[in-house]
């Protein structure tokens, strides 16, 4: 319920309140106040992204002047969509990643959450424990873990030796170097919405867990019943700022494959980087960036949709 | 009368109110500002300000360098020089933001594969006559080649890079081999005898292949191409030939020892070879400082010429930086002025240039000029260069065709993927060759 519109109503209705004149002077300080940052938005967000899509529909890199771009039409598209099996390649690669990555950390993150919620000892501690990976610089987690995961001599690998347990190729192969990305990638994040989770957790009212276990609610029940439904919101932010971060992940494969082996390991916005970058294709990689956000929107509104509160 | 009365009045005599105050207060920097630009653009007109843009970003490397400018300004005392510099990863990025902005260098140190690009954006000033002449005639055959596009010389060389075998001494005579590899069927043969295993644990590889790294992939490949008899393109870029038997034999080596489980791959960060994990790879000269740094020991370091097939001959792959000037100056001549200087002996023919001096002292380069690799025979005698430096005779430049960078990172895959054994060296080099003929007729090549 919006309190400020029923406080409102409330005086209106002992005539407190004029409506009318009043009520339209507010909306205007409201949209003078929001202005400055408005404004900001559209220079630095929408200019940006129109120019993306204007720079789509030509050739271009970047050395000749942007008023002399050939104009292409929708041909990088085409090509990307018809002719480019790497843009293929890599975009399953980072729906590959994307859902490997969700997936997982939210669910871990959830359980975790929900045992720190609980009376357990020295919980501070392992609050903090599962949450320091996230404060650690990509770039750094990625130059150590590529060491660790080394497919002849890596520390993983000698502990695997130590229990009698087979070495594993890890990011020297072609089937295990993405699930030892995800790997790698949950451990670094699935700290940050374990706090995230455990926020929302603390914020739901116990008296309705103590109703239910006087009402018989086992603990399956409670979490599907009480806890769940609660959790909505905070698991709507959560899956949808990982789905995001997923689907435009950069540093990590940058760092710890350098895209391999045989484009393995490559996303989509590695490529789209070498495409402009390496290759002075700047048309045909803001053709990928204009899909990829298209995408993106798509999904983001699905999972709204889906998770939504019902009203 | 009073104070503020008298204030009034003083305001009121001289005419000046608060109003009028506030505009002035508001129009000083703007005075400021136009008064600094005439008095600069009074000084521009005398003198010469050059901005140069490179990657040897350092401090190691600037200091040397802005001495030496230093030496050139005290020498001209019109030409102010203003170093800029930023790491390799950014330097084409600064290029072309530079360029949109309006905000380029008066020079630029650029790596020789971007020159098709740089051509076709007419980004670069066509050398003057007399400095395309020195560079013609004062650097070998190859070197010239890697810094002309079009039948065109557009700069002047500096630090040249080959590939050579390097090998760990110590590994190859434990294992019995009196000398290193000198043919493909050779290679393949010490690769087995120099792997050695723990049971199933490998504890040393024969042999080490660079990848996730266009350049490691690819351009120790392309030596062995060449020094199998293949071309990698047709003369007028029409076409790749890299597809061909002889590209196909080069591949077949590099599967072959992978699939004899010889070798490993990696990145020059793991550091396999320092650490005596790897006995032999292909890698250019410039390693040899990160070699230096390390534990290995120079002396346990050997280096020999690229492994040929039956009938062919060691042929190196080498690359290279140069100095052009670009299109969009005003101060044209003053750039190749300094070029010239910079380039060229200090006092007589068999003295060094102060690039010379610089490659060989600040960065433990090979210089491309030819009577600065004899004037540093010394420091270029050592025995980790001078096989890179011998080799500079019969070395080919990295093929400098639109779309190089593309063509590379396409071909690179593919042979990562014939290692891989996803499919075999014929099938996946002519999945490149289809490749890199789209991305040469896009690019005009034909």
């Amino acid at each position: 319920m919006d309190v400020t519109t029923a406080a409102e109503r409330a005086l209106v209705g002992q005539g407190r309140v004029r409506t009318g004149p009043r009520v339209n002077r507010r909306s205007l300080a409201g949209y003078a106040f929001v202005a400055p940052s408005l404004i900001l938005l559209m220079i630095f967000a929408l200019g940006p992204f129109l120019f993306t899509i204007w720079v789509s529909l030509h050739e271009w890199n970047m050395l000749t002047p942007i008023g002399e771009m050939p104009s292409v039409g929708l041909a990088n598209y085409r090509y990307l969509l018809s002719d480019d099996p790497l843009f293929r390649e890599t975009f399953v690669n980072t729906v590959y990643y994307a859902l490997g990555n969700v997936g997982i950390s939210v669910v871990l993150a959830l359980g975790v959450a929900l045992i720190l919620n609980g009376p357990i000892k020295l919980r501070a501690i392992w609050r903090a424990a599962f949450f320091m990976p996230y404060v650690t610089a990509p770039v750094a987690i990625a130059i150590v873990w590529r060491n660790m995961l080394d497919g002849n001599w890596g520390m993983v690998n000698g502990l695997l030796d130590r229990f009698g347990l087979p070495q594993q190729p890890f990011l020297d192969s072609l089937e295990q170097a993405m699930p030892s990305m995800i790997a790698v990638a949950i451990w670094h994040g699935a700290g940050y919405y374990m706090i995230i989770f455990l926020a929302g957790l603390q914020a739901v009212p116990y008296d309705l867990y103590e109703a239910a276990k006087l009402d018989g609610a086992g603990s399956w029940r409670l979490f599907w019943s009480i806890t769940l439904p609660l959790l909505r919101p905070t698991l709507l932010f959560v899956i949808v700022v990982n789905t995001l971060a997923s689907l435009q992940v950069f540093d990590l494969p940058f760092v710890l494959t350098q895209g391999g082996p045989v484009n393995e390991t490559t996303t989509l916005v590695m490529y789209m980087y070498e495409t402009a970058f390496s290759f002075l294709r700047m048309g045909r990689a803001t053709s990928m960036a204009v899909m990829l956000f298209a995408v993106i929107f798509v999904i983001t509104m699905i999972q709204l949709r889906l998770l939504r509160e019902k009203e | 009368m009073k104070h503020g009365e008298n204030t009034r009045n003083q305001i009121a005599k001289t005419g000046i109110t608060r109003r009028s105050f506030a505009q002035g207060l508001a129009g000083a920097p703007f005075a400021l500002g136009a008064t600094a630009y005439s008095v600069s653009t009074a000084r521009a007109q005398d003198d010469v300000r050059l901005v140069v843009l490179t990657h040897w970003a350092t401090q190691e490397q600037r200091e040397p360098l802005e001495a030496i400018f230093n030496e050139y300004t005290e020498a001209n005392p019109n030409v102010e020089i203003e170093l800029q510099t930023v790491e390799f990863a950014e330097l084409l990025n600064r290029i072309t933001t530079g360029q949109l902005g309006g905000d380029s260098p008066d020079i630029y140190h650029f790596y020789n594969l971007w020159l098709p690009e740089f051509v076709a954006s007419e980004l670069l000033s066509v050398p003057p006559e007399d400095n395309a002449s020195d560079i013609t005639s004062a650097y070998a055959p190859g070197t010239v080649d890697g810094a002309s596009y079009n039948n065109q010389v557009w700069g002047y060389p500096t630090e040249v890079n080959d590939y050579q075998l390097v090998y760990n001494i110590a590994h190859l005579q434990e294992a019995g081999l009196e000398a290193p590899p000198a043919t493909f069927t050779e290679l393949r043969e010490a690769a087995q005898m120099l792997t050695k295993r723990d049971g199933d644990d490998l504890t040393q590889a024969g042999f080490l292949f660079l990848a996730s790294w266009d350049s490691g992939v690819v351009h120790p490949w392309t030596s062995l191409l060449w020094s199998n008899g293949g071309e990698y393109v047709a003369d007028d870029y029409s076409e790749v030939l890299f597809n061909q038997q002889p590209g196909i034999e080069a591949l077949q080596l590099e599967t072959d020892i992978v699939n004899d489980g010889s070798a490993i791959m990696g990145i020059p960060e793991d550091a396999d070879f320092e650490a005596g994990r790897v006995s032999m790879t292909i890698m250019a000269n410039w390693w040899g400082a990160l070699l230096r740094a390390s534990d290995i020991g120079m002396e346990n370091v050997g280096v020999a010429p690229i492994p040929h097939g039956e009938g062919g001959s060691p042929i190196a792959l080498q690359y290279e930086w140069l100095w052009g000037v670009s299109n969009a100056t005003e101060k044209v001549d003053a750039a190749w002025a300094f070029l010239n200087w910079l380039n060229s002996p200090r006092g007589g023919a068999e003295t060094s240039s102060p690039m010379g001096d610089f490659l060989t002292t600040a960065l433990n380069a090979i210089p491309g000029r030819t009577s600065d690799q004899e004037a540093h025979a010394d420091l270029l005698g050592d025995p980790f260069v001078q096989p890179f430096v011998e080799a500079l005779a019969t070395a080919r430049s990295e093929p400098i065709i639109p779309g190089a960078q593309e063509i590379k990172t396409t071909l690179q895959t593919q042979i990562e993927s014939a290692w891989f054994g996803q499919t075999s060296p014929e099938d996946v080099l002519n999945t490149a060759a289809e490749a890199a003929n789209r991305i040469l007729a896009e690019q005009g090549g034909a």
